[in-house]
């Protein structure tokens, strides 16, 4: 059923596609992550701004992704830019959801002790919120990433899609292996992501593996 | 080890109001004056909402009064810059607040950091200061705060306010968060430390007994953030100032007072005593004019044996220790009259013998004596007069 010769004949096309598929989401996360870190900085100290944000992304992450497409391609065309304002978008409520859940988490007695013992508003927040808030920020960007990875399968219906492409190139033309090698590598990328993410957030937060004993 | 460097604190007339109604009493302070000579505990005690923690916080800025000035070496706290004033006073509070992120070198070295210090200074400075709270840098330093016990974590967190030898200290409930065996050994701890350094401390609790033990002067609060009394824990304990204070230190104060007070303050009663050896019937003829009817038998250093009932005494022949019955507990000047007073109600003779640093009878106290001196007005008076 695997023809090895459709691979080895698509490689070049395959290679490409991964290549993209990993683009589409690093562009979609990193920036994802810089518009939720902008919004949390700019909003947490009103919890109305918070509730009224939040529930606007809440409301973008539940549209299905088609019909967000369809709705952008006559504003933004079939572009670069119509693909990342989907995937942003959905990014967006889980990012920052654990940006405030993880700033919520840090432990207000650490903060008035920081206050007291004379830290400003900056190097509080570089030195003692987001360290203490990154297991959740990093749990946060491994939610994001894995469901991105996912999404970018969507974005092949406007020309773009990664590895979506592969597969569906493999359905117009009814190349199973084709259609397999897009399913399998966009499982392995999740996978690896989810995995690798997992590792990293561990490795960066070293106390909080540390136990009494 | 430290400079001996401490600050006076004074607030003048100073108020906090919150605004709104029902609950703009809770944590408020209403002209607040007292004055903390440098180096001396003072702790602010009352119930809770009574504006203690607001008072303290008023201090570094945490809080800004509504009114009034807090002066520190005279100077108001309100014209210098919030950061800098905060790095020169220690803070510790009763989560202690440590980093978790942070070992417990960092942890300790974080205001020294913020001062920039190099790096091993902080670290040299660390170890010290570990070293002084009774922790072992080698073994401590390199742990995470999830990995200490309730104790060492208070500990690290005196260290850590320690560190820039702030010339005042703000101690917001510091042993409140442990079990009361450990608590009393990080008080002791803390007033043996205290000894050496000297600081100025400003203390707060809820606890009167703390606040006695701790305060060199308690400031005793009440409801609306207003002062009930200020003075010394005896003078709170022998004059309370109102009824509340009265009720606040409780129905035994006289007790109270008695654990601030040792034998050493008492004028000892004589003892009438005979060496093993001695002939009988001089000792019982000196026991026959005495009111108190016991002979107390001591060995060639004057240290005590037993005694011996009058009765008991042969009217020849030498005493032997065979001949003591009864024993009584011992005292040395350093006793507290509580301890004292504790220790004779369990034993079998009401009276205790005081003796010195190398065990030699000095005198006599009995729980009669005890209980009339926890009466008086002031202990002073007992202690200097004839």
């Amino acid at each position: 059923m695997i023809r090895w010769d459709v691979i080895q004949g698509n490689l070049p096309l395959i290679g490409a596609k991964l290549l993209e598929h990993l683009a589409l989401t690093l562009v979609a996360v990193v920036g994802g992550l810089a518009i939720s870190g902008l919004a949390v900085m700019l909003i947490r100290d009103r919890p109305r701004i918070v509730a009224l944000v939040t529930g606007f992304f809440s409301v973008v992450y539940t549209i299905p992704s088609l019909a967000l497409l369809a709705f952008l391609v006559p504003l933004t065309h079939l572009t670069f830019l119509t693909a990342e304002i989907a995937l942003v978008g959905y990014t967006l409520f889980i990012l920052t959801r654990n940006l405030l859940a993880g700033l919520a988490s840090v432990p207000r007695d650490a903060l008035e002790a920081a206050d007291g013992m004379g830290y400003g508003r900056t190097r509080r927040l570089c030195q003692v919120e987001l360290p203490l808030a990154l297991p959740l920020i990093v749990a946060g960007i491994r939610i994001a990433t894995v469901t991105t990875i996912g999404l970018v399968m969507v974005t092949a219906l406007i020309g773009f899609g990664g590895l979506g492409q592969v597969m569906l190139r493999g359905y117009n033309f009814r190349n199973d292996t084709l259609v397999l090698v897009g399913f399998v590598l966009t499982v392995t990328l999740g996978l690896i992501a989810d995995l690798g993410l997992g590792w990293l957030g561990r490795a960066i937060t070293p106390w909080s593996r540390a136990r009494a004993g | 080890m430290s400079s001996h460097r401490a600050a006076t604190v004074a607030f003048d007339h100073v108020t906090k109001r919150y605004s709104g109604t029902g609950s703009g009493l809770r944590g408020a302070v209403e002209d607040l004056c007292i004055e903390v000579p440098a180096g001396k505990i003072c702790v602010l005690v009352g119930p809770s909402g009574c504006g203690k923690t607001t008072s303290l916080k008023m201090v570094n800025r945490l809080i800004e009064p509504t009114s009034g000035r807090i002066l520190i070496d005279g100077l108001d706290a309100a014209a210098r810059d919030v950061t800098e004033l905060r790095r020169s006073i220690g803070y510790v509070i009763q989560q202690v607040g440590l980093f978790p992120h942070q070992t417990v070198g960092e942890n300790v070295a974080t205001v020294p950091r913020l001062l920039g210090w190099a790096e091993d200074r902080r670290r040299e400075r660390s170890d010290e200061l570990l070293t002084l709270v009774g922790l072992d840098p080698a073994v401590q330093r390199g742990r995470y705060p999830s990995q200490l016990s309730g104790g060492e974590r208070q500990r690290v967190g005196v260290a850590r306010a320690l560190a820039a030898d702030p010339p005042l200290m703000l101690m917001d409930e510091p042993f409140g968060a442990v079990d009361p065996i450990v608590r009393e050994r990080l008080q002791n701890e803390f007033l043996r430390l205290q000894a050496d350094l000297a600081k100025t401390i400003l203390f707060v609790t809820h606890d009167i007994d703390e606040a006695i033990k701790m305060g060199d002067l308690v400031a005793v609060m009440e409801v609306g953030g207003k002062l009930a009394q200020f003075g010394t824990p005896d003078e709170i304990l022998a004059n309370p100032a109102s009824d509340f204070v009265a009720r606040f230190v409780g129905a035994d104060r006289g007790l109270k007072r008695l654990a601030l007070t040792r034998v050493e303050a008492l004028n000892l009663r004589p003892a009438v005593t005979a060496r093993v050896g001695d002939d009988s019937s001089h000792a019982r003829q000196r026991i026959l004019t005495d009111p108190f009817e016991y002979l107390l038998l001591v060995d060639a250093g004057s240290r005590p044996i037993g005694w011996i009932g009058r009765r008991q005494v042969p009217s020849s022949g030498a005493l032997t220790e065979a001949m003591a019955s009864a024993m009584s507990p011992l005292f040395d000047r350093r006793t507290t009259l509580k301890d004292a007073l504790a220790m004779l109600i369990d034993a079998e003779v009401q009276v205790g013998i005081v003796v010195d640093d190398r065990g030699a009878v000095q005198g006599l106290v009995t729980a009669d004596e005890i209980t009339a001196f926890g009466r008086r007005e002031t202990f002073d008076a007992g202690a200097t007069s004839g």
